[in-house]
C-alpha cells in the first residue's frame, strides 16, 4: 500500500475525471456555446475592431475568439464549485476528511481536472475559431499559450476562492454568473478594449480578464511574441496567487456547504 | 475480546479505541461530557442512545471529523489530534448519512477509497472484488450507485469504510432504512470482521441488532455514558422484570412477598421471574379480579434497560410490546 500525497492526489484526480466523463455535458455546452455566439457576433466585431482602427483588414474572429473563450471561460468557475459543493451534497466530503488526505490534498487535486478542462476549452475554441470563423493569429502560439495558461489557473482559483467563500451553492452560482458577465464587459471580452466606454477604463484593469485580453490581444492583432505577453501573464500570475491565498485563509474543511439537494 | 493471548503482549498493545474525558459543546449545548470509552480488537461495542445523545458527535471526534474541547482520543495509540492521519490510516468510517457517489458504478465508489488509501492496479481491483463479495455487491459492480435499492446503497456506502482493511470500524446507524435482508448481511459481516480481529464501534437505535451481533453496550445519554457492559450484564444489573396489572379504578392493596408498586390504575409486581409467579399474583386479587383489564408480563431486555437507563418506561404505557407477554382481560361483565 502506498501512502503519499501524489498517490492520494492522483485517486482523486482520477476520480474527478470518471465524474467528468459520466456527465461531460457542462464541459461540451460551455465550448460549443462560444462559437455559436461567434456566428452571430462576427460582422459586430468585424465592424468594431475597423472602425476602432485595430486592423484595418480585421474578419471579427480576432475580436470574437479570444472574446468569447475568455468570456465562457469563466462560466468554468461554476464548473469548480459544483464539484466541491456535490460532495457536501452526496455526503462523500466528511468520508473524504475521514481518509488519510489532507485538506490542502483535497484542495489541490480538486484543482487539476477544472485547470485541465480550461485549457482543453480554450484550445478547443482557439482551434476551432480558426477551422471555423478564420481566425489569422499573426503573433507566436507560444505566446498565445503564455497567456492562457495563466488564465486558466485564475478561472480555477476564481472557483475555488468562492468555494472558500460562499456558504451555499446558490450564492456561489449567483456570484460566480455576475463575476462572469463584469469580467466579460470590464475586461474587453464583449468590445474590443479600445471601444470601451470611457467610465469603464480606469476599472479594466482590476479584472483579470482584462490582462487576458489584452495579452491575447497583443498576440493575434499586433504579432506579438512571447516577451510581449509577459506583462500581462505576469500579472495572471499575481490574480491566481491572490486568489490562492483567499482560499487558504478562508478555506476551513470542516465547514459544511449547502449543496441543491 | 482481546485477540492477543500473551499477557506481555496484550499489555504492550494499546487498544483499538482509547477515549479518555472527551468533551465536546456547540455554543451553549453540551453534545459529550467527559466521555470514557475503551474498545479492543476483536471486540464490538454497540453505541446506544436516544437521537441527540451524543452517539454521532463521539464517532466525529474518533474520526477526527470534529475537534474535541477536552479529553483525548486514541485510536491504536495514534492521538486522533496530534496525529490524524496515523489514526485515520487504522479508522474505517461509515457516517450515519448515506455518502456515496451517485453517478459513479459500485465498482468506482469501491475503487477510488482502495486507490485513496494508497491501492493501485490489481491490488486495488482485488480488494474491491474481496469487500464486495461478503456484502452481496458482486453482482451490482458495474451498475451505477443511483440505480440500487436504498439496501443496496448502505451496503456499498458500508464497503467503502471496510475497503482498507482498518483496524477499528466506526458504523454509525448502518442499518437505517434497510430492509431484513440487507440488515441481516451487515450484522453477520461485521460479526466476521470482528472474529477476524477488527474492532467495531456500532451505532443502532434497533437493539435486537446489539444481541445479534453478541456486541457489548455503552448507553450514551446527554452526552455521557451512564452504563457499559455486556447485555447479559447490563440486564442483571438494569434489567426490570415485574407482573403489570392494569384495572378498571383504582388497583386493590395486594399482599404479596415481592414489592408492588403503583402508577395510576396500574400495579407493578417487581420480581425476577414473572412467569413463574403469575398464578400466584393472580390469586392475591382476590375480588379485584372482576376489575382486571390486562396483565402483562414484563421480562427483563434489553430494551427495557435501555428505557430504564434513560429515563423511558419499561413498557407501562404500551410502549415495550416487543418484550412483554400481554393478557388482555375483556371484563365488561
Amino acid at each position: 500500500m502506498r501512502d503519499g500525497a501524489l498517490t492520494r492526489i492522483t485517486a482523486l484526480v482520477r476520480q474527478d475525471v470518471r465524474l467528468l466523463l459520466r456527465d461531460p455535458a457542462p464541459l461540451v455546452v460551455r465550448t460549443v456555446m462560444p462559437l455559436l455566439i461567434m456566428g452571430f457576433m462576427q460582422p459586430l466585431f468585424r465592424a468594431a475592431l475597423r472602425a476602432g482602427g485595430e486592423a484595418a483588414d480585421a474578419n471579427g474572429a480576432e475580436q470574437g475568439v479570444p472574446g468569447m473563450a475568455v468570456m465562457f471561460l469563466f462560466f468554468l468557475v461554476n464548473v469548480v464549485g459544483f464539484a466541491m459543493f456535490r460532495e457536501h451534497g452526496w455526503n462523500t466530503w466528511d468520508r473524504l476528511r475521514a481518509s488519510t488526505a489532507r485538506p490542502v490534498e483535497l484542495l489541490a487535486a480538486r484543482v487539476v481536472v477544472p485547470l485541465a478542462a480550461a485549457v482543453l476549452q480554450l484550445a478547443v475554441i482557439f482551434g476551432a475559431g480558426g477551422a471555423l470563423f478564420d481566425l489569422r493569429v499573426t503573433g507566436s502560439l507560444l505566446a498565445l499559450v503564455v497567456v492562457a495558461l495563466p488564465l486558466a489557473l485564475c478561472v480555477v482559483m476564481v472557483g475555488m476562492a468562492l468555494v472558500a467563500l460562499c456558504r451555499t451553492i446558490s450564492q456561489l452560482s449567483v456570484i460566480a454568473n455576475i463575476l462572469a458577465l463584469v469580467f466579460a464587459g470590464l475586461g474587453g471580452a464583449l468590445t474590443p478594449q479600445s471601444a470601451m466606454p470611457d467610465w469603464a477604463e480606469p476599472f479594466a484593469p482590476a479584472v483579470p480578464s482584462y490582462w487576458a485580453m489584452r495579452g491575447f490581444n497583443e498576440v493575434v492583432l499586433r504579432g506579438g511574441g512571447v516577451a510581449d505577453v509577459l506583462l500581462p501573464a505576469g500579472v495572471l500570475c499575481a490574480f491566481t496567487a491572490g486568489l490562492t491565498a483567499v482560499t487558504l485563509v478562508f478555506f476551513r474543511a470542516d465547514h459544511r456547504k449547502l449543496s441543491w439537494s | 475480546m482481546p485477540t492477543e493471548s500473551g499477557p506481555v503482549r496484550a499489555r504492550s498493545r494499546p487498544p483499538a479505541l482509547s477515549v479518555r474525558g472527551a468533551g465536546k459543546s456547540y455554543g451553549g449545548t453540551t453534545a459529550l461530557d467527559h466521555v470514557d470509552l475503551e474498545i479492543a480488537e476483536g471486540t464490538i461495542v454497540g453505541l446506544l442512545g436516544h437521537n441527540g445523545a451524543g452517539k454521532t458527535t463521539l464517532m466525529s471526534l474518533i474520526a477526527g471529523l470534529v475537534r474535541p474541547d477536552a479529553g483525548e482520543i486514541e485510536v491504536l495509540g495514534h492521538s486522533v489530534t496530534r496525529h490524524p492521519r496515523r489514526a485515520r490510516r487504522e479508522l474505517g468510517l461509515a457516517p450515519q448519512e448515506l455518502g456515496i457517489y451517485p453517478p459513479l458504478t459500485v465498482r468506482q465508489n469501491l475503487q477510488f477509497f482502495a486507490e485513496l488509501a494508497g491501492l493501485r492496479g490489481k491490488e486495488a481491483r482485488r480488494r474491491t472484488e474481496e469487500v464486495a463479495e461478503p456484502l452481496a455487491l458482486t453482482g451490482l459492480m458495474d451498475r451505477p450507485a443511483s440505480r440500487l435499492s436504498g439496501g443496496q446503497q448502505r451496503r456499498v456506502h458500508t464497503a467503502m469504510a471496510l475497503i482498507h482493511r482498518p483496524r477499528l470500524v466506526l458504523l454509525d446507524e448502518p442499518t437505517a432504512g434497510v430492509d431484513v435482508e440487507t440488515r441481516a448481511r451487515l450484522v453477520a459481516h461485521v460479526r466476521e470482521l470482528a472474529a477476524q480481529g477488527t474492532a467495531v464501534c456500532y451505532s443502532t437505535h434497533y437493539l435486537p441488532e446489539i444481541e445479534d451481533l453478541a456486541a457489548d453496550v455503552a448507553v450514551l445519554h446527554g452526552g455521557r455514558v451512564i452504563a457499559r457492559g455486556s447485555v447479559d450484564d447490563l440486564v442483571r444489573r438494569h434489567g426490570d422484570s415485574a407482573v403489570e396489572l392494569v384495572f378498571s379504578g383504582a388497583p386493590p392493596e395486594l399482599d404479596l412477598p415481592w414489592p408492588v408498586t403503583r402508577q395510576g390504575d396500574t400495579l407493578l409486581v417487581r420480581v425476577e421471574q414473572p412467569h413463574l409467579v403469575t398464578a400466584q399474583v393472580l390469586a392475591a386479587l382476590g375480588d379485584a379480579a372482576a376489575r382486571l383489564s390486562a396483565l402483562r408480563v414484563v421480562r427483563p431486555s434489553l430494551d427495557n434497560v435501555f428505557l430504564r437507563l434513560t429515563g423511558g418506561q419499561h413498557g407501562g404505557n404500551g410502549e415495550d410490546h416487543a418484550n412483554t407477554d400481554r393478557i388482555e382481560a375483556e371484563q365488561h361483565a
